[in-house]
């Protein structure tokens, strides 16, 4: 009983934030407390109608594109080459990947504009999207890791026996049973991406992400349009981490190795 | 007369992994269309040997030929050779049409001439109605068939059989013992098998390759093997024996005399090159003891008391402790010409000198 009581209290903590904002991005009035006057969907009218958040919207959209992208192709690679490594490669790779997941996000971007400083890089779109790759690749790594210590290397060796060369064992038995935890990954990285802000804000330079926007505006004035916003942003993220959900739940393909026994 | 080109030729292979060496003087030679059977404890290296010859290793030292080509640089998929691996290996993303029609479609064969031969190769292994089915809706059995129509229907020179029938119960390994015999004689393809039991290996093999520890110990038809097996080792192996341990006592032209220290005479016409004075391990099968004395001028004998008996079948195995103490097994079959002594008595024991094994201490 106390158990359980503990358990609502924990998740109504975690859930109240959420549905307040979701609540008064609906809220008629300008007002961000109680009592309730009355539902609108005029946060939501303004929202449409703000072409600088549509700037910032489209450019995150872009930068987690890229970075999902381009952490996929490396998670991939690396994820081969795990695949064909010994216990000691492996771990040397995990402790590579888990360390920056440690770091201070803080730490992370002074270091990171520090580098783009020193290499001369100019802060721009770019420097955003290798930061972004910096802080998803690891998570990537992580997450796939898991998945692909169930991958029987002896289905590549059947592969190869019955024929295939290297190239067609890849396309025909390897990328298909790896392909949707790569895609979930790779969606999981996008939405790392899409709300990352405190590395983002070092590496920045002049360019706005939806996360930097939507803290500018609360600190001019906090307006309910950005409980709209948040509520938006909520449903986008949720959608995504679903379909990751979904793809990485497809029943055949889920199955990355032939069962053992009987 | 030429002897044919061996299809699979072994010479003085080595195989190490790192300081390990899991193969040492491997000298083999594999005639085209035998069943061979790899046999030997687990560990002894006989899943490194097939892989050897399926090219996922490569020998440390010696040579690999098949059909009297070094295949040093050839990979799996360019060797003439399919695998039933250990643990099947099935494709999880495809179904078992898919999963038997792989090696031909990365082979680039005509879509129709595909269907008809992996159709006609699921009605051998009797899974037409299953063609549709994922690996993870299959029995054990049916995974083992699919294995087996995989590599079969690549019509491969050389099959390599890694245990295939090891997760299956009893009935349906002797049904697949029948039906790869049958497999075996309408492909013509040349069997090598490997497993951990000596009836499979009895019942199938035309040779048997007995392992031990990374080495080669014996090569023999399966009955030759039995009959005369080279070393303690593979006397013990394979079957069940009785082992004496003696010292020779005289060598001469009808053959070798050995005693053991309580002074029971052994006579042997198998034991050749043996010195007097040399000690040697005497055996005898269980089935080569007898309670009647079927030929005066061979048989020799000894007494003891008989202790227990036990009736499987047809047969009875009889424990007798000799007046030495030693316990001997013996197995006779009931057929009601001789009487078989009850439980208590004392008996004579007979034995022939053909089916006496001399073998050097381990
Ligand atoms: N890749 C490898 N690296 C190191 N040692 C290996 C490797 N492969 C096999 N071995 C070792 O070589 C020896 C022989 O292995 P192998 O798999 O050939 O045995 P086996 O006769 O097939 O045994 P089982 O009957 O249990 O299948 C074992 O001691 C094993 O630990
Ligand atoms: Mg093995």
């Amino acid at each position: 009983m106390l158990l359980r009581l503990v358990v609502w209290t924990i998740l109504a903590f975690l859930v109240a934030p959420l549905i307040i904002i979701v609540l008064f991005s609906f809220h008629a009035s300008a007002s961000l407390s109680f009592p309730f006057t009355g539902f609108s969907l005029r946060w939501y009218q303004e929202i449409f109608g703000n072409t600088q958040l549509a700037g910032a919207v489209t450019k995150s959209l872009v930068i987690a594109f890229f970075t999902a992208l381009v952490t996929l192709v490396l998670g991939a690679s690396a994820s081969l080459g795990w695949l064909r490594l010994d216990r000691v490669g492996r771990a040397v790779i995990e402790a590579m990947s888990v360390t920056p997941i440690a770091l201070p996000g803080l730490f992370v971007g002074v270091s990171l504009l520090v580098l783009f400083a020193q290499a001369g890089i100019r802060l721009s779109t770019l420097t955003i999207v290798i930061s972004h790759v910096v802080i998803a690749l690891p998570i990537l790594i992580v997450a796939m890791k898991a998945r692909l210590a169930l991958f029987d290397p002896s289905l590549e060796e059947a592969a190869r026996d019955l024929g295939a060369s290297q190239r067609q064992t890849f396309a025909r038995v390897t990328l298909p049973l790896i392909a949707p935890t790569l895609i979930s990954s790779a969606i999981l990285a996008f939405a790392v991406s899409f709300d990352e802000f405190v590395v983002t804000s070092f590496v920045a330079g002049t360019e706005t992400t939806l996360p930097m926007y939507i803290w500018s505006m609360m600190r001019r004035t906090v307006t309910p349009m950005v409980n709209a916003i948040s509520t938006l942003v909520l449903l986008f993220s949720v959608a995504i981490l679903l379909g990751a959900w979904l793809i990485g739940r497809l029943r055949r393909q889920s199955a990355i190795s032939a069962r053992a026994e009987p | 007369m030429k002897a044919p080109t061996p299809i699979i030729e072994i010479r003085d292979g080595k195989k190490s992994f790192g300081s390990f060496v899991a193969l040492e003087n491997i000298n083999l030679s594999i005639h085209e269309g035998e069943i061979l059977t790899l046999l030997g404890p687990s560990g002894c290296g006989k899943t490194t040997l097939m892989r050897l010859i399926a090219g996922f290793e490569g020998l440390t030292s010696g040579t690999l030929r098949v059909s009297g080509e070094d295949v040093a640089a050839v990979p799996p998929e360019r060797r003439p050779v399919n695998m039933v691996f250990q643990r099947y290996a099935l494709f999880p993303h495809l179904d078992v049409f898919e999963n038997v029609a792989f090696g031909l479609k990365v082979k680039g064969l005509a879509k129709s001439e595909i269907t008809e031969r992996v159709k006609r190769m699921l009605h051998i292994v009797q899974l037409e109605s299953l063609a549709n089915r994922y690996i993870d809706e299959l029995s054990g059995g049916q995974c083992q068939r699919v294995a087996l129509a995989r590599a079969l229907v690549n019509e491969p020179k050389v099959l390599l059989l890694d245990e295939p029938l090891a997760a299956l119960d009893l009935k349906i390994r002797q049904h697949m013992l029948a039906e790869m015999k049958r497999i075996h004689a309408e492909t013509g393809a040349t069997f090598i098998y490997v497993t951990h039991d000596q009836d499979e290996a009895m019942i199938l093999s035309d040779r048997v390759v007995l392992m031990e520890k990374g080495r080669i110990v014996q090569i023999d038809r399966p009955e030759d093997m039995y009959a005369r097996p080279k070393s303690l080792f593979a006397a013990k192996f394979l079957g069940e024996t009785n082992l004496f341990e003696t010292a020779v006592a005289d060598s001469g032209a009808q053959g070798t005399v050995a005693k053991t220290a309580s002074g029971i005479g052994f006579l042997s016409r198998n034991g050749v090159g043996h010195k007097t004075g040399d000690k040697v391990v005497v055996s005898i099968r269980p089935e080569s003891f007898s309670f009647a004395n079927n030929d005066e001028g061979s048989s020799q004998k000894t007494q003891g008391q008989v202790e227990d008996v036990v009736f499987i079948g047809s047969r009875s195995f009889y424990t007798v402790r000799l007046d030495d103490q030693a316990k001997v097994r013996i197995q006779v079959q009931r057929n009601g010409r001789v009487k078989p002594p009850e439980p208590g008595s004392r008996a004579t024991i007979y034995w022939d000198a053909d089916n006496v094994v001399m073998l050097p201490q381990a």
